[in-house]
């Protein structure tokens, strides 16, 4: 499939400081025709119809999501675009804000209206803070232009924690509070920010808004396939010639990415979704990028046959463990003890049970840790045991080898 | 309120509206292992220790803060659960500095009542550096050996909750996170006095009553 420029359709085209080259490529234009003619409920039957599903990794479905919300009882109701995009190797939201912040503000208007919300607060990453100014900019300018009426939207830097990008920690750090995930239920929707009804949004979800009620749900359906509709912003990082924001229809192979738009040559693996993402060897790449299959924030990393697979484990598991926020037994100490042992195999000083033990610890952190941190922390290390294990076991073979020269005396 | 229906451990009970699983299936008389959880505190989840298994749920779900809801089928002690529960424990074992199994300061931690009774030996893990802490034994009220903690913070909601000061809480993050009085200074008796209520709630030996110092 094809590049698309739906979502990117604005970038480089219009000037993102002012709202006038917006208006005139037809900006909030859906957003207008929403508030005109349709009935929050319409408008969140429509999102439904289109099949939209959040972008930032989890992929809930954004109608129900905010129809929960729309039924819940409170005076305040609240939404949050989660501007935080600390995913490793992520940098769509970035690329969106940069370019057409004014699709995002139309998008958060629409939801607003949507789920009845009258505050908003865009959460936006302390290394962002460059973005800050220009985004700003575009909220008074769309205020000024009378687009934002009954609706305040607030922009909350964050302070660098990669948690805070999952939507309960995000919520605790508006509050001020620490930087932990909340257990669930309850879910935001129902009481999230301070107690209230919160729909929680990524970038790029609210910046399918102005399409999908400027064309129609049934246009929209047809993209992608049959649980994962419209277009996707890929990031591509790591070793390949041209690495950068593709935007692609859903369903479009990770092989069309990485090697037809990107360019890499010699792969080993590639990591799809970030940090805690899935990873796919050289002989998987016919895998469509999809909710169905695998998609998460988009983040696409390629390691070529240069990459040590270990030492690729042990740097995510390192930076998981820095990450991790330290609530939850599983987490805080299961990524601890896990950094011990791929330091250990990738040091060449690995044990025969290490394989196990890093086995037995992985199924029991996905099965218990409190949040998606812990739960899917794991992952690249159980992937690569599957694809990759023979480079473990070379490691600890040749680990076992030099300490028996060793006992030797050699 | 209504009623719930739900199946726990093939027992069809019937509970408040409301209930957590932890509650319904105690009442139930099945007996599910706890360490972060008292019933005089809020819920926290931090510990795990409390997962059941609940039909299709792809992870297992901690029962002291999770709603029994209408229909749930559980299991308590299944192979999964008690696998799960037995490597949580192994992993609150690992970071301890000190053979605890041997101090009689010991004898009443619920982390080694909980390792004896899931059958749980000697960790299979290793950390690269223990948790270590000197003792602090300067407040006439509470002696802290934080290499013990667990960081379960029954102490940090007691000292909220029931003492209602609120002067504890959690610094620093991942393995490194640590209750702290303040900016982690040394506990001040002008705040913390007259009350040692967080003793009682501590799971193990990291918080005592002060010990005379033998000169």
């Amino acid at each position: 499939m094809p590049v698309k420029q739906l979502l990117s359709r604005n970038c480089g085209k219009i000037d993102p400081r002012n709202i006038d080259d917006f208006i005139k490529a037809k900006g909030f234009q859906s957003l207008e025709h929403a508030r005109s003619t349709m009935s929050p409920e319409g408008v969140i039957e429509e999102v439904k119809k289109s099949g939209l599903k959040g972008r930032g990794g989890a992929g809930f479905p954004c109608g129900a999501k905010w129809e929960l919300a729309r039924k819940s009882k409170g005076p305040n109701k609240y939404l949050i675009c989660n501007a935080d995009e600390g995913e490793v190797g992520t940098f769509k939201d970035r690329y969106l804000i940069q370019n057409d912040p004014f699709s995002l503000i139309e998008g958060m208007a629409i939801a607003a209206y949507a789920i009845g919300a009258a505050k908003a607060f865009i959460y936006l990453r302390a290394e962002y803070h460059y973005l800050k100014g220009l985004l700003a900019g575009a909220i008074t300018q769309s205020e000024q232009k009378g687009f934002l009426k009954g609706l305040d939207i607030e922009i909350r830097e964050g302070a660098g924690a990669y948690i805070c990008g999952e939507e309960s920690a995000l919520m605790n750090s508006i509050e001020g509070k620490r930087g932990e995930a909340r257990y669930k239920p309850p879910f935001p929707p129902t009481s999230g920010l301070f107690n209230e009804p919160t729909i929680i949004n990524n970038v790029e979800t609210l910046a399918n808004l102005p399409l999908i009620l400027g064309k129609g749900a049934a246009w929209y359906q047809k993209l992608g396939t049959g649980q994962s509709k419209g277009t996707k912003l890929f990031c591509v990082s790591g070793d390949v010639a041209r690495p950068g924001v593709y935007e692609l229809e859903l369903g479009s192979s990770l092989w069309e990415l990485v090697d037809g738009q990107a360019g890499a040559r010699d792969i080993k693996l590639v990591q799809v979704g970030g940090s805690t993402g899935r990873v796919f060897p050289a002989d998987r790449l016919d895998t469509p990028l999809a909710y169905e299959s695998v998609l998460g924030s988009g983040a696409v990393m390629v390691l070529d046959q240069s990459r040590d697979v270990v030492e690729f484990v042990h740097r995510t598991m390192k930076f998981l463990n820095e990450e991790s926020c330290g609530q939850c037994a599983p987490c805080r100490e299961g990524t601890e003890v896990m950094v011990e042992i791929l330091g250990r195999l990738d040091a060449g000083q690995g044990v025969p049970g290490d394989l196990r033990t890093l086995e037995y610890l992985s199924q029991a952190m996905m099965l218990t840790a409190l949040c998606g941190l812990g739960q899917a922390a794991p992952l690249p290390v159980l992937d690569t045991l599957e694809h990759f294990r023979s480079e473990y076991e070379n490691r600890i073979g040749q680990a076992v080898f030099i300490r028996s020269l060793k006992a030797l005396g050699a | 309120m209504s009623a719930t229906k739900a199946v726990i451990n093939g027992t069809e009970i019937k509970v408040k509206a409301g209930t957590t699983i932890l509650e319904a299936a105690r009442q139930a008389g099945f007996e599910v292992p706890t360490l972060c959880h008292h019933p005089e505190l809020t819920p926290s989840g931090n510990c795990r220790m409390c997962v059941v298994e609940v039909e299709g749920s792809p992870r297992l779900v901690a029962s002291c803060h999770t709603p029994l809801a209408q229909g749930m089928v559980i299991q308590t002690h299944s192979d999964k659960v008690l696998a799960a529960r037995k490597a949580v424990v192994e992993l609150l074992l690992t970071a301890h500095t000190g053979p605890c199994v041997n101090d009689s300061r010991a004898s009443a931690c619920e982390l080694h009542k909980l390792a004896a009774e899931l059958e749980v030996g000697p960790p299979r893990f290793q950390v690269q550096a223990p948790r270590f802490y000197p003792v602090e034994n300067d407040s006439p009220y509470v002696r802290r050996d934080m290499s013990r903690c667990i960081l379960c913070r029954r102490c940090v909601r007691a000292c909220r909750e029931v003492a209602k000061k609120g002067i504890l809480s959690m610094a620093y993050r991942g393995f490194q996170s640590k209750v702290v009085f303040e900016a982690d200074d040394p506990l001040n008796s002008e705040q913390c006095k007259d009350c040692g209520v967080c003793i009682e709630f501590c799971p193990t030996s990291a918080l005592s009553k002060p010990v005379e110092e033998v000169a």
